[in-house]
């Protein structure tokens, strides 16, 4: 249920204009949450808002200066649950006399549903429950798109009375494709018409821009539609008591998912509980309750018994969301001396049925002083889009950063060179010119050879490099800190854990802050009988919850503090806790062990609540990545040889959680370059690869040696790496493609026959 | 048996592969193929060829050294039956037909796609979980350590599958190049992108892993 604009989202009220998501008080973060302003404005502007002041207790609890868990190599508190299959995801709840939901879907992109019959299903063996989710009359506008729904005593008969649903189906109009949508002698397909006109930018004057201009380069950039495929498909058990909803869903958003079942269902919120102790990948999808979540919570409230529902492969590509394309056409100009001077373009890009493709920041970071855009969002009969990993960026990132290249071949400058000289001045853009010369250097740059490969022989090998930033920030969250008499400490956020580490560096920030190891402290997160926080995207869980976590435990270490003082002889405000020991600042034989402080308790327990203030996160993060690729030139099949990432990551707090979703960026940026993506039949509009055979993701054998920089800048407090390392690597490794073969790429994915046919288009006069 | 390895050891000549069966499906005494040792049918004979299911049928497995005695439909596949029937949910269920490698389990020391392995099949078989991994005294296998040590998982969603196939890597080959052991975990995917540190746990755990 993506519920995103074309416009980014003001912040839901969060300090900072930039669209942080992460609002107060968990309202459902939304899409293009990046660090750049509306609607493609000019991307110079990004950071320029001032940073809201530090908060006296943030200024009180300052991250230390001499850590002794943060930034250092954590390991992972609930690995071993997840090493031995204890972990329970929502896929491995099992509840007694539980049910299994299946949805039925459309399989053509654009009917009207003239019937549905429910009665065969409702007869057959183990049947509990079935429904209309649409009822005859309405219109299903993609293939996947909701039904009716079932549910049975065990998951075959539920997929056996499923086949029973009969609809009746009459098939309208549909459009595969951006250019069947657009097609001027295109039918109406959507209420409204197919296109809808996104902002417009005119800035400077382009015509003089390009009167300047040595060097002038036309040409259409392309992104294709890929999808989330997290691992545990979009799932909900649901089991009621009464009128109270209890909900394990896999959500990266308790709180948004708890909204978004009470307002599907029509009960109060707080009538609904959501659990997630544990969920497998998300990327964005998982960000508000799906109508997977209110059909399953729909069939167990009819049923009267829990009810399971997760969807399989094929639901999973069709209807839980996808990474909108980004398309342009596009005039830039260059001087000879390699200053960018215009930039036109016209954009479009296709969220599916209905959906725009929200933010789209082109021309990305660099700065031409005239720019003039139009955008149009191109409706389609396919799933619609939901935020992706760093939403708009690695489309604009691709769109911008292979022009780039192409630029300062014209100028005959070296990439790095060019993009230092362009790169805007104002902080974090200012960061490149910092990351790029060091990148350049630890990666042996200056071997890289002009454009085309001249080794002969049918391998070509090429480099190629590019930048990204992103916004992510903090705000709102809260939390709970309970000390106990017998030394106890219970840390509670209602945040949760996508896989990032969240539940890790929970713990660890409160163990720092308590001066107790990390064994010692017990986290507890997804769960909405928790404080609030919100949804965990766009970078902001960490820069959330962290300094909320850190203030809160500070808060519960000072209260006891003033019931340890008098045992002492001492003013509370001595006094300090480190190493498993609370004792006087400059004395430490003057104190309690953290067991002896906690007995003066007695039958009390320290119980603080507090949340997040700003002075211990920022917004906004940057960085560079390299690598250098194999070209099959006679097969057409890219090899990537190795990338090397360099990452601001402000105040790194677990370096080990850190690196790996650093790691995992850069898989993911390779996997949208060269392997993924979203086929739609041309004729049908269904998608022909809704799988994980012919839906192609990288595996052991094709990842590269990866070698990660991470830049610590810990007076800048916390920010998130989820988003920024994703974005920038397929575009580097397009360029790198560029460079060994010499012929333009200009779209992706980076397929073998693409890449055959861009070197017989070379071969036959270039395209430049 | 939905095996994944290239080569294997030796020919499975009562098994059929869920999608072979389905194939197959219709023809006459193709139930013979796939009783394996519960109906004690000699396939190769042909003789008292008898159909099993559908509706339940009994089905007893060895899992992880303790016998579970289940009834169920024939078609329900061994990932199902672990995790619906067994609550053996450490396995899990991503792709559903043989590809990305969650649902890896070891069936008489072969690392095999338990979502595309019918549980009535491996009767008679020793099958093992990513739960029996464990000692009885609760220490962690050594590969699940290693896992652990170098940050070998995000979600975790994958890694359940990625450590038992690790395992019966080394227990075939102790001590595995690193093109051996890439090849080796080639059937399984990681979404979060854990690739690296996967690498690096199961390369720490050569020669140390107990057979």
């Amino acid at each position: 249920m993506p519920n995103f604009d074309q416009q980014p989202p003001a912040g839901g009220g969060a300090p900072t204009p930039q669209g942080r998501g992460g609002a107060p008080g968990g309202a459902p973060p939304a899409g293009g949450r990046g660090a750049a302003p509306a609607g493609g404005a000019a991307p110079q502007g990004r950071g320029a808002a001032p940073p809201a002041p530090p908060s006296a207790l943030a200024l009180k609890y300052p991250w230390p200066a001499k850590p002794v868990l943060l930034g250092t190599r954590v390991k992972r508190i609930d690995g071993p649950d997840k090493v031995t299959g204890r972990a329970k995801y929502t896929h491995d709840i099992n509840r007694p006399g539980m049910l299994y939901g299946r949805i039925i879907r459309s399989p053509l992109p654009h009917a009207r549903i003239v019937s549905i019959d429910l009665s065969a299903a409702l007869k057959a063996p183990g049947v509990k429950a079935a429904y209309n989710v649409k009822e005859p009359g309405a219109q299903v506008m993609y293939q996947g798109d909701t039904v009716a729904a079932v549910a049975a005593d065990t998951e075959e008969r539920t997929k056996d009375a499923a086949r029973l649903v009969k609809v009746e189906y009459e098939a309208l109009p549909h459009f595969a494709n951006e250019e069947q949508a657009m097609d001027p002698d295109a039918p109406v397909v959507f209420m409204g018409g197919n296109t809808r006109p996104g902002t417009a930018q005119d800035v400077g004057d382009i015509e003089a821009g390009f009167k300047q201009s040595a060097h002038i380069i036309e040409a259409t950039y392309y992104t294709h539609v890929i999808t989330h495929v997290c691992l545990e498909s979009h799932s909900i058990v649901a089991e009621w008591e009464g009128d109270k909803l209890t909900a394990w869903c896999s959500t990266q958003g308790v709180f948004p998912s708890q909204q978004g079942l009470a307002m599907g269902l029509g009960i109060p919120a707080a009538n609904v509980r959501v659990i997630t102790q544990y969920m497998g990948g998300g990327f964005g999808s998982k960000l508000q309750a799906g109508a997977e979540a209110v059909i399953g919570a729909k069939l167990s409230q009819m049923a009267k018994l829990p009810v399971k529902l997760t969807l399989d492969r094929k639901e999973e590509h069709l209807d839980t969301g996808n990474r909108p394309s980004a398309g342009a056409k596009v005039k830039a100009g260059v001087t000879a001396d390699g200053t960018l001077t215009s930039y036109q373009a016209d954009s479009w890009g296709t969220g599916g049925a209905g959906q725009g493709v929200g933010n789209l920041p082109i021309p990305y970071i660099y700065t031409f002083p005239n720019r003039k855009r139009t955008h149009k969002d191109v409706y389609i009969n396919s799933g619609t889009q939901r935020p992706m990993r760093a939403p708009g960026h690695p489309q604009a990132c691709f769109l911008t950063e292979v022009l780039m290249d192409e630029l300062a071949d014209r100028v005959k400058m070296d990439p790095v060179e060019f993009r230092i000289k362009n790169a805007p001045v104002q902080v974090p853009s200012a960061m490149y010119r910092t990351y790029l010369p060091e990148g350049a250097k630890l990666f042996g740059w200056d071997k890289r050879h002009a454009t085309g490969d001249p080794t002969p022989g049918p391998i070509k090998t090429g480099f190629g490099v590019s930048v990204h930033t992103w916004g992510g920030g903090g705000s709102g969250t809260q939390a709970h800190c309970d000390i106990m008499a017998d030394g106890t400490v219970v840390m509670k956020c209602g945040t949760q854990d996508i896989g990032t580490g969240t539940r890790t560096i929970v713990a660890l920030v409160t163990a720092e802050t308590l001066g107790l190891p990390i064994t010692a402290v017990r986290a507890e997160i997804g769960d909405t009988n928790y404080p609030r926080s919100g949804g965990s995207g766009g970078s902001t869980t960490a820069p959330s919850a962290m300094p909320a976590i850190r203030l809160t435990a500070a808060k519960a270490l000072e209260a006891l503090f003033v019931k340890v003082a008098p045992t002492l002889g001492v003013s509370a405000d001595t006094l300090v806790a480190t190493n498993g020991r609370i004792h006087v600042k400059d004395d430490p034989t003057k104190g309690v062990t953290w067991k002896d402080a906690c007995k003066t308790l007695g039958a009390d327990t320290i119980s603080v609540d507090h949340m997040w203030e700003a002075g211990l996160s920022s917004v906004n993060s940057s960085g560079a990545q390299f690598t250098e690729v194999a070209v099959d030139i006679e097969t057409g099949i890219v090899k990537v040889k190795r990338i090397l990432a360099i990452q601001d990551c402000g105040l790194v707090v677990d370096r080990l959680t850190c690196e790996s979703q650093i790691y995992g960026g850069v898989i993911s940026s390779m996997n949208f370059a060269l392997y993924e993506d979203r086929i739609l039949d041309r004729v049908t509009g269904q998608m022909v690869n809704p799988n994980m055979e012919m839906y192609l993701l990288a595996g052991m054998s094709d990842i590269p040696k990866i070698d990660i920089i991470l830049k610590d800048m810990p007076e800048r407090g916390v920010v998130g790496v989820g988003e920024p390392p994703t974005v920038s690597l397929s575009a580097a490794i397009a360029n790198a493609v560029r460079n060994a073969t010499g012929a333009a790429i200009r779209s992706l994915p980076l397929h073998p026959h693409k890449i055959l046919a861009a070197i017989e288009q070379q071969k036959a006069g270039g395209t430049l | 048996m939905a095996s994944k390895d290239e080569k294997p050891d030796k020919p499975e000549r009562f098994s059929v592969s869920r999608r072979d069966f389905l194939k197959s499906a219709g023809v006459t005494g193709i139930a013979a193929g796939v009783v394996g040792g519960a109906a004690e049918l000699d396939a190769q004979t042909g003789a008292a060829a008898r159909v099993l299911g559908p509706g339940d049928v009994p089905v007893q497995l060895t899992v992880n050294g303790r016998r579970i005695d289940l009834r169920i439909e024939p078609r329900v596949t061994l990932l199902d039956a672990m995790r619906q029937r067994a609550d053996l949910t450490g396995n899990k269920r991503v792709c559903d037909r043989g590809t990305c490698g969650a649902c890896t389990m070891i069936v008489d020391g072969r690392s095999v796609y338990s979502c595309s392995t019918l549980a009535i099949e491996v009767q008679g078989k020793q099958v093992r979980t990513v739960e029996g991994l464990v000692s009885a005294n609760g220490t962690m296998h050594p590969v699940q350590q290693a896992f652990c040590d170098q940050d070998a998982m995000m979600c975790g969603f994958c890694t359940p599958g990625f450590v038992m196939a690790t395992v019966a890597l080394l227990e075939k080959n102790r001590n595995p190049t690193e093109a051996q052991v890439r090849k080796g975990l080639d059937g399984n995917i990681c979404r979060c992108g854990t690739f690296v540190r996967v690498l690096e746990a199961a390369m720490k755990s050569r020669g140390v892993a107990r057979a």
